[in-house]
């Protein structure tokens, strides 16, 4: 599509006349930027579709792409819900077509490769040069940057002070028979992952078949401990707040959701390392709205959007400028520490080559 | 002399084309093909890989039936929720049938009423009446703050069984399907000639004699219809174990949303999962369809 196609089809409305004007104008100072601006105008148009996890859309994220909102009220989000990255990848295939979507980080590599997604144009977001440059390297795959980092956090073990006393710093507490019956894991395969961290395998998301065997082996024993295998955080939090539970692996935002509560719990970052995991937008190819999707991200990047994610859903954000009101969450987050998300503090989560297998691997330890 | 003609034949009468049939049934029918028919057929191919969602190599291939059958995972998962499904409607059936019996044959004029205090938990949310027993089956929920207050048991040792577990998922969906299981039952008896039973009582039976040798045979087919009515629902359930059963409560229905939708989808497995199930389920509805088949016995 040539610039100016599909404008004559469209009424200018005065707030939309003046905007352009206002863009061209600026035009004059800052030609690069501005021109994008106007050409995304005059180019792109309708609701951008985005496909995102629940609570990030109208249904109470809408502090994160407010400034987008303000920008282009004429094209305004529209939203679709993903389960997760299985479920996005279903919903891809089976035809929707949203402009941008957020898979986590050890799915770039995936999707980058599937030929589903198109790399972004940095230079489109304002905001990336404030992004934690280790997240942003994560988000790239042969040198382009299929990811734009947004939201993160740490997979780590949560456990009540006052009734757990552990041997060790060690992810060998999510599997402590001592503490039979009061253990809950997270359900995804990452567990394969934890067990091969555990059992010292030098690259656990590579694990052979021999490993993958005495990881899902190490599982499916200890599994007679676990009394919950969640798969969303308010699940955790009313299990884990009651008291039916004292051991977790679990996210930061759990543990200060816990303190909140007044429980004694103390968030390990165990020896063998924590998993660092961040939410990568990622820009579907053929989009008509590439521009409007950068424009969401950019939003999506700001160091406001950042401390408003952090103070209201606990969870870590690429721009290093956001922060906190909670110091517990700063703590958690080592948000001072950039490099708090890589080694030798933790592991950024990474691809898994064999995925099917290890998602088969840890389904077979569930119905175990 | 005139001859008289031949009376001509009546004309034929043309025959109207009755279309009411074909088209009080082809809606439904042709509803069935598209969203019942069809989608299962798919979901069969998916189980073969012959069509497949996702690019890669496609072709018919029995490997997913193969490793399925190979599998002592799934099919003990399976025998693990035949288990359990089968307590559910055991006990859900003799916790009915008194119910149902005292609804159909004490003679109360007000069993409609009673009737519809039964179902009354069909007014409120199934998932906010799961939920509700989270509250009482807790750690420090109504079943074990009561027991500590009494002494019975440590406060700091409650039973924690009671929640997370196989024992949860059996009892909550007792409680959600007896309301189900009673109906057909209370038919059943409803529909039961009272002459028989007085023919019984005039021949000497006592009222266990008469209930057993009488009443309890003639409600037979009810009582199958609802056991199969709670089993075939249950054994494919995973609401109610994915909120309640914890890791241990886990069951086949649990693997097969699983397969579909965590991890890395596997719809080829989950189909696998998915049409054998159904091909149980068709079984027994098949197995129970004989037994509401059974004829009626009057005293006439």
């Amino acid at each position: 599509m040539s610039d100016g196609d599909g404008l004559p089809e469209r009424q200018l409305s005065r707030d939309r006349f003046l905007r352009i004007a206002a863009a061209a104008g600026g035009a004059v100072l800052l030609p690069g930027v501005a021109a994008e601006a106007a050409g995304a105008l005059a180019t792109e148009s309708g609701r951008l579709q985005v496909l995102d996890w629940a609570g990030y859309g109208n249904d109470g994220g809408q502090d994160m792409f407010a400034q987008y909102v303000k920008k282009y009220p004429s094209n305004k989000p529209q939203f679709t819900v993903m389960g997760n990255e299985s479920d996005a990848l279903a919903k891809l295939h089976a035809g929707l077509k949203p402009d941008l979507f957020r898979p986590y980080v050890g799915w770039v590599k995936y999707f980058a490769t599937s030929g589903l997604v198109q790399p972004w144009n940095p230079k489109l977001i304002s905001n990336f040069k404030q992004l934690n440059p280790f997240m942003v390297k994560a988000g790239q795959h042969n040198g382009k940057q299929y990811g734009i980092p947004a939201d993160w956090g740490f997979d780590a073990i949560l456990y009540r002070t006052d009734k757990v006393k552990p041997k060790s710093r060690s992810w060998g507490l999510i599997f402590d028979d001592r503490y039979k019956g009061r253990i809950s894991w997270f359900d995804d395969l990452n567990m394969i992952t934890l067990a091969g961290l555990y059992l010292g395998f030098p690259r656990p998301w590579r694990q052979t078949d021999e490993q993958l065997k005495r990881s899902q082996d190490l599982l499916i024993k200890k599994k007679k401990n676990v009394r919950l295998i969640w798969s969303s955080e308010p699940n955790l939090w009313e299990a884990f707040g009651s008291g039916d539970l004292w051991i977790a692996y679990a996210w930061p935002n759990d543990w200060v959701q816990m303190k909140k509560k007044k429980l004694k719990v103390a968030y390990m970052r165990p020896k063998e390392k924590p998993i660092a995991w961040v939410g990568m937008f990622m820009l579907l190819k053929g989009t008509s709205r590439s521009k409007l999707a950068h424009a969401y991200v950019d939003a999506w990047s700001s160091a406001k959007s950042g401390k408003w994610l952090e103070d209201n859903y606990g969870y870590g954000h690429a721009n290093t400028r956001a922060r906190p009101t909670s110091s517990d969450l700063l703590r958690a987050l080592q948000l001072t520490n950039l490099r708090a998300v890589t080694e030798p503090n933790a592991y950024l989560d990474r691809d898994i080559p064999r995925r099917a297998l290890y998602a088969r691997t840890w389904e077979e330890v569930k119905a175990s | 002399m005139t001859e008289l003609a031949p009376a001509a034949p009546p004309a034929p009468r043309r025959r109207r084309l009755d279309l009411t049939t074909p088209t009080l049934l082809g809606l439904p029918l042709g509803w069935l093909a598209v969203f019942f028919i069809a989608p299962i057929a798919i979901v069969l191919l998916y189980s073969f890989n012959v069509y497949s969602l996702y690019p890669g190599e496609q072709g018919f291939t029995l490997k997913a039936w193969h490793d399925f059958f190979q599998s002592s995972i799934y099919l003990s998962l399976f025998w693990k929720s035949v288990q359990m499904s089968l307590i559910v409607s055991v006990i859900a059936v003799a916790l009915a049938y008194p119910l149902a019996y005292f609804l159909a044959l004490s003679g109360t004029k007000r069993k409609y009423v009673f009737l519809l205090l039964l179902i009354a938990p069909f007014l409120t949310s199934y998932l906010l009446r799961v939920l509700a027993w989270k509250v009482i089956l807790g750690d420090h929920g109504v079943i074990n703050s009561f027991l500590s207050w009494t002494g019975i048991r440590d406060p700091d040792h409650p039973i924690s069984q009671l929640l997370y577990s196989r024992f949860a998922v059996i009892l909550v969906l007792i409680y959600v399907w007896l309301p189900f299981v009673a109906l057909p039952i209370f038919v059943s008896l409803e529909n039961l000639d009272r002459r028989l039973l007085e023919a019984a009582t005039d021949l000497g039976a006592s009222r266990f004699q008469a209930f057993w040798r009488v009443t309890l045979p003639l409600s037979l087919p009810g009582v199958v219809a609802a056991l199969f009515f709670v089993f075939i629902p249950t054994l494919g359930e995973f609401v109610t174990p994915s909120l309640v059963g914890g890791a241990s409560g886990y069951m086949y229905g649990n693997q097969i949303v699983d397969l579909f939708s965590t991890g890395f989808p596997d719809w080829q497995t989950g189909s696998v999962l998915a049409i054998f199930l159904l091909g149980v389920v068709a079984l027994l509805m098949i197995l129970s369809a004989r037994f509401l088949q059974a004829r009626k016995v009057t005293a006439d």
